[in-house]
């Protein structure tokens, strides 16, 4: 019965491993703690890079004795931080933890230098401004990352050895997981960075398909906004489906749905009139040209496919390869809704461009034949949000 | 025994700081906001008062300037917070009257001394 709480700790320390949020981490162990082992209170010092010192940040236990998040620190010239910081622990204590009664002890040893001793017994005072009669460093090869300190029991009783040796193995394991945390939230910062690159240049990218037709100035990040408007309203109905990753790609792939008019000559692009029969063709090739070009790009996953069927149509009639329904996947129907739209409502050389409201009843009309309906429905319901 | 007046709007700091010093044997009254630190003043005097600057309703300069309206020879530590602005709030505070200030997150040992000094 009497080490039960045991359990729960390694308990603990394996959840601490998956938790990557610092903060949450830190306040699972203190919370631990406090309950299972029944002390006072406990909290946790721990160094704060932008403070330069070492800033209570949890502390949890009894009225008047938990210390408010914030609000103390410790400076790297304090007493307590330099005994663990000159690695004094490892000297005079034999099992890394320290604790009022035996560091009293040892302030009679003889063996103890004066400045040592002047040391630990400024350290000594510093728990007891803490109310706390033990404290156990955590290192991560030999750099202290943080100090648990814990008050009394509430039974009055002392920490027994084998007690304060599962302290010890405990903050090794934290040490490991607050480095963990640590490194895991650079990794993310790194990989948002890089993220936000990718977006970026892709952006860029679409930014040139643009330049290169004239008289659809802007329609890339229109058909973008709308497909992505079109997402979330879907969103809302299959919360599975459209996943961060799916939007990810959807994001992807309007924004590169026309890359392959890179490949199309400008003078067919740009010309002042109707296209004949070739001139649709090779247009026709645009998005087949756009898969090409994206296809050596593995990281771009699905979005590829939205980019190459984004012309074919709900009753098979579209190209490249006349899909049919459900043949056609969600992200390129999602696009040509989109797509759809913003043709119809901009002006051209050779006609003017239709307004919203017509441009909804036609897409009311092609619904189910050119355009797969739940998503022709959902556009409608933007519309009449006053989204578009 | 000495008396400190500690003013602040979060519990946790009144009861901690409370406790702190209670052991120091200091006699502890605590008030959660100016509103309520400026009525016990009207009828008490402490030794020292310990003043949070950011608090909601009045906060810590305003209250200070209302203090020393009452009672110009109440002293008063205002603890601060690490950011500039509230370090440039601490020069309008001296100019109203405060002894000296403290840093949140503050040095346990630091408070004590300063305190200790000041209550006498």
């Amino acid at each position: 019965m009497a080490i039960d709480y045991k359990k729960e700790l390694i308990s603990a320390a394996k959840t601490m491993i998956l938790v990557h949020d610092l903060r949450l981490l830190i306040r699972i162990i203190v919370r631990t703690i406090v309950q299972k082992v029944k002390v006072t209170h406990a909290g946790i010092l721990l160094f704060d890079k932008g403070k330069e010192s070492f800033v209570l940040t949890v502390s949890r236990g009894s009225k008047g004795l938990r210390i408010p998040e914030g609000f103390a620190r410790m400076d790297n010239s304090n007493p307590l931080i330099r005994f663990f910081t000159l690695r004094l622990d490892r000297k005079i204590l034999k099992d890394g933890s320290l604790t009022t009664r035996e560091a009293k002890r040892k302030l009679k040893d003889k063996k103890l230098k004066p400045a040592q001793k002047q040391l630990l017994k400024a350290a000594i005072y510093q728990m007891e401004i803490f109310e706390a009669v033990v404290c156990i460093p955590s290192y991560f090869h030999d750099e202290l990352l943080g100090i648990l300190l814990l008050g009394e029991k509430k039974n009055g009783r002392d920490f027994k050895n084998d007690e304060l040796d599962f302290f010890a193995a405990l903050a090794s394991d934290v040490a490991m997981a607050i480095r963990n945390a640590q490194l895991f939230n650079e990794l993310q910062q790194e990989l948002d960075k890089k993220h936000h690159l990718f977006i970026h240049t892709t952006i860029a990218l679409a930014v040139a398909i643009d330049a290169k037709d004239h008289y659809t100035h802007g329609h890339t990040s229109r058909v973008t906004q709308l497909s992505l408007e079109i997402a979330k309203k879907l969103m809302k109905k299959n919360r599975k489906k459209f996943d961060d990753k799916m939007i990810e790609q959807l994001h992807i792939a309007s924004l590169l749905h026309d890359i392959g008019k890179i490949g199309i000559p400008e003078s067919i692009l740009n010309k002042d009139g109707p296209l004949d029969e070739t001139e649709q063709n090779r247009i026709k090739e645009h998005p087949i040209i756009g898969a090409t070009i994206l296809n050596p790009i593995k990281e771009l996953g699905d979005a590829i496919l939205g980019v190459k069927y984004h012309h074919e149509k709900y009753d098979g009639s579209g190209y490249p390869e006349g899909l049919k329904g459900k043949q056609i996947p969600l992200l390129a129907s999602i696009i040509a809704v989109a797509d759809t739209f913003d043709a119809m409502t901009t002006d051209r050389p050779y006609r003017r461009g239709l307004t919203k409201e017509e441009a909804i009843s036609e897409i009311k009309r092609v619904s189910g034949k050119q355009l797969d309906p739940r998503i022709a429905a959902a556009f409608e319901q933007i519309y009449l949000e006053g989204k578009i | 025994m000495p008396k400190l007046l500690i003013v602040d709007d979060e519990i946790d700091v009144r009861e901690f700081a409370a406790n702190f010093f209670r052991k120091r044997k200091i006699e502890v009254s605590t008030a959660a906001s100016g509103e309520e630190a400026i009525s016990f003043l009207e009828k008490n005097k402490p030794d020292l008062v310990l003043l949070d600057i950011k608090m909601p309703g009045i906060d810590g300069i305003e209250t200070l300037r209302r203090i020393k309206q009452i009672d110009n020879s109440i002293k008063a530590i205002m603890v601060t917070g690490r950011k500039p602005e509230e370090e440039q709030a601490f020069e309008t505070c001296k100019k109203a009257g405060a002894l000296d200030y403290v840093h949140k997150p503050l040095q346990l040992d630091e408070l004590e001394r300063i305190v200790l000094k000041n209550i006498k």
